[in-house]
C-alpha cells in the first residue's frame, strides 16, 4: 500500500517536471527540469526492482548527459539577454499531435490483454542475471555497441574541433 | 501492487510529451531534450514488459542498457553538430539553419 502511494507521488511528480521541460520559458529552466525528470525515471527503475540500471541511469543520465546539454546550452547562447521564443509557430499542430499519440497510446495500452501478466513483480533483479545476459546471449551487440559509441566520440571531436588556426 | 497498465500510460505521457517537444521547440538543444525524454519513455517501457511479462525478467533491462549506450553517443555527436552550426552561422534554431529547404 505504500509502495503505491509512492508510486503515484514519484508519477505525478515525473509528468509535472516533463511537462515543464517542454514549457519552460528558458532554456536553463527547461535543462534542470530534465535532470529532475531523468532522475524519476531512475527511481521508477527502483519501483521495477532492476536496481542497477537505476543506478546507471543516475550516473549517466542524471550526471553525464546533463552536463553535457549544460554546457553545450553555454556555449550556444548569443551573448546577453536572449529573449527570442522557444517556439515555433507550429507549436498548436505539435500539441494536437502529442494529445492525439497519448490517446492512441494510452487506448491500446489499457485495453490489450497482455499475455502472461501476472500483476506481480520480482523479488529483485540483481546485477548478476544481468551481466550473464550482457555478456553471454548479447555479446555481439555488446561489442558492436562499443565500436558505436567510438566512433560517434571520434566523430564528435572531429566534428567540434577548432580548424584553420 | 501497481499494475503494468500504470507504467505504460506514463511512459505513454513521457513519449507524447516529447513529441510535443522535438515538434514544437526551435532551440537545437531543447529539440535533443525532448528527444532524450522519449528515448526514457522507451527505455521505461522495456523494462516494465520485462518485469512483469518476459519469464527470463533480464531481457528488457539489457535493452535499455543498450538504449542508453546509444543515447549517450547520440547526445555527443548532435552536440559537437549544435556547436558547429552556431560557429558558422550564430544561431541555434533550427528553423534559420535552413539553406537546404526548396
Amino acid at each position: 500500500m505504500a509502495t503505491e502511494v509512492l508510486w503515484w507521488i514519484f508519477a505525478s511528480a515525473i509528468v509535472a517536471v516533463s511537462v515543464g521541460v517542454v514549457t519552460a520559458r528558458t532554456v536553463i529552466h527547461s535543462a534542470i527540469f530534465l535532470i529532475l525528470s531523468l532522475c524519476g525515471v531512475g527511481a521508477m527503475y527502483i519501483f521495477l526492482t532492476v536496481e542497477f540500471l537505476a543506478l546507471v541511469q543516475f550516473l549517466i543520465y542524471g550526471g553525464a548527459v546533463t552536463v553535457l546539454i549544460l554546457l553545450a546550452l553555454m556555449l550556444t547562447r548569443g551573448g546577453g539577454t536572449v529573449t527570442e521564443k522557444l517556439n515555433g509557430p507550429q507549436a498548436p499542430f505539435a500539441a494536437a499531435a502529442g494529445v492525439a499519440l497519448l490517446l492512441i497510446l494510452t487506448t491500446v495500452a489499457i485495453d490489450t490483454a497482455w499475455p502472461g501478466d501476472t500483476d506481480d513483480l520480482p523479488d529483485m533483479i540483481t546485477v548478476t542475471p544481468i551481466s550473464e545476459g550482457l555478456f553471454m546471449d548479447f555479446g555481439a551487440p555488446f561489442v558492436i555497441a562499443s565500436v558505436v559509441l567510438l566512433v560517434a566520440l571520434v566523430g564528435a571531436i572531429i566534428l567540434a574541433r577548432q580548424e584553420d588556426d | 501492487m501497481v499494475p503494468l497498465e500504470n507504467y505504460l500510460v506514463l511512459s505513454a505521457i513521457l513519449f507524447s510529451l516529447g513529441v510535443y517537444g522535438v515538434l514544437a521547440r526551435r532551440n537545437a538543444v531543447l529539440i535533443l531534450m525532448s528527444v532524450e525524454l522519449m528515448l526514457n519513455a522507451v527505455s521505461l517501457n522495456f523494462v516494465a514488459f520485462a518485469a512483469y511479462l518476459d519469464p527470463d525478467k533480464i531481457t528488457g533491462a539489457i535493452f535499455a542498457i543498450f538504449v542508453i549506450t546509444v543515447a549517450a553517443a547520440e547526445v555527443g555527436l548532435a552536440l559537437a553538430i549544435v556547436i558547429r552550426l552556431f560557429r558558422n552561422r550564430a544561431t541555434s534554431n533550427v528553423d534559420e539553419a535552413a539553406t537546404m529547404k526548396w
